[in-house]
């Protein structure tokens, strides 16, 4: 029992910084973080697999926020591209308007490519492991991955990297 | 030299690739300035993405965040629900108790019933003379078997000569008290005229006592209740006289003999 809440509060980190990914909004990331926390404590006799903790939890943080949008959805509100601003980005910096440009363009995407892209890039994890956690096949993973990249390359492209507008 | 697709530039830039294939797309690359180029881009937006959302490292996590903290909680809400639901539980146990204590007191009321219209019966039909039965004494087999049939019970006409009465003939009477329910009423007389009734029915199943006597006006009712049927005789006899009469009665209703102790209301 210990063992297992010390290995969950070392994956606290990550999952808050997925979450923040996902939610674009602190608050609304943590609140995620504490329920899938929560859940995960609470079914861990019953339902978690065997294996590492980190995947499962992030699979649950997935579908939490899954869920959480479709309600959303239900209820008709509309995510605020402006909270985007309290983001814990670093003081302005001549970078930060090409930041918060790309934080609105990640916004844009897919729900399910922006988990992709968010899983691989930022948690730096294996493509398997990846598609494990979001349930589906390593070639549907790449393909959302490939296009969320193609999209987004082509929205920041336009503005920030004349230079490389031709490429492909 | 292979092809380089966009899935595996991607999954060199993700660092999936071992050795072999990250060498084969090194060189791919160092000749290819336009895949280069891409690359670049998706790496300086790979960059971007982690600059954007930094991570978040060993700052402080807030105390809601904390797994243990959190496990206590979980813990203590399984608790309160599991005592929410034995205090239902424990309610509803109470509830249903109450309930079946305090349920309507029908049953018991039902043999006053029964009483009240053996009661009601004997002072109609003892009034009566030309029509105080329906099959006189002179036919006693065929009413005892007619009776017995409509009752579903066998029933013997009570011999009260012994006792100073003379069966004078029997009656079917519906019985209000049971739903459907039919009785059974016999008349005797004393010479000197006394009537006195029986009012038999089947057993009724319901709650009450063995034995009862009561005072209606002038009347006494005793009501006597076994398995098969139950009784009650009616007249103006003293209750002490009715007493005596009823275990002669009940004896040859039924072959066990009668209680003793006859509880007086």
């Amino acid at each position: 029992m210990v063992d297992f809440l010390d290995e969950m509060e070392a994956c606290v980190p990550a999952l808050r910084r997925y979450a923040r990914a996902l939610t674009h909004n602190l608050d609304h990331a943590d609140d995620l973080v504490q329920d899938c926390l929560e859940r995960a404590i609470s079914r861990r006799s019953l339902f978690r697999p065997r294996g590492p903790l980190r995947p499962w939890l992030f699979t649950i943080l997935t579908n939490l926020h899954r869920n959480a949008r479709r309600a959303e959805r239900r209820r008709g509100e509309r995510v605020d591209l402006n909270t985007i601003a309290d983001l814990g980005t670093p003081a302005p910096q001549p970078g930060h308007m090409a930041l918060v440009e790309l934080a609105r363009h990640i916004e844009t995407l897919p729900l399910d490519q922006k988990e992709a892209l968010l899983l691989v890039t930022l948690e730096g994890l294996a493509y398997q492991e990846a598609a494990d956690i979001l349930q589906i096949p390593v070639g549907t993973l790449m393909s959302r991955l490939g296009r969320a990249r193609t999209t987004l390359r082509q929205l920041t492209g336009a503005t920030n990297e004349p230079r490389l507008r031709t490429v492909k | 030299m292979s092809a380089i697709n966009r899935d595996i530039l991607m999954a060199y830039l993700d660092e999936q690739l071992d050795p072999a294939a990250r060498a084969d797309v090194e060189t791919h690359l160092a000749t290819n300035p336009e895949t280069a180029g891409e690359l670049d881009t998706m790496r300086r937006q790979a960059d971007t993405m982690r600059a954007l959302y930094p991570a978040i490292g060993n700052a402080p996590v807030p105390a809601r965040l904390d797994p243990h903290r959190l496990a206590l909680l979980v813990q203590r809400r399984r608790w309160q629900a599991m005592a929410q639901a034995a205090m239902i539980v424990a309610l509803l146990g109470i509830g249903i108790t109450a309930g079946w204590l305090l349920r309507p007191t029908d049953a018991p009321a039902l043999y006053n019933r029964l009483i009240a219209d053996a009661v009601s019966a004997h002072t109609v039909y003892v009034a009566e003379n030309r029509h105080a039965v329906e099959v006189a004494s002179d036919d006693t087999e065929h009413l005892s078997t007619w009776l017995s049939d409509r009752l579903s019970t066998r029933l013997a006409m009570p011999d009260l000569t012994g006792q100073g009465f003379t069966f004078l003939g029997g009656r079917l009477l519906p019985a209000p008290a049971l739903p459907g329910g039919r009785a059974a009423q016999l008349m005797y007389e004393t010479a000197s005229g006394e009537r006195l009734t029986l009012y038999v029915t089947p057993a009724t199943g319901i709650d009450g006592p063995e034995f009862e006597m009561v005072r209606l006006g002038a009347e006494t009712a005793l009501y006597w209740s076994d398995e098969a049927i139950s009784c009650t005789i009616v007249s103006d006899q003293p209750p002490e006289a009715l007493e005596a009469l009823a275990s002669v009665i009940f004896s040859q209703l039924n072959p066990v003999e009668p209680h003793e102790n006859y509880r007086e209301l």
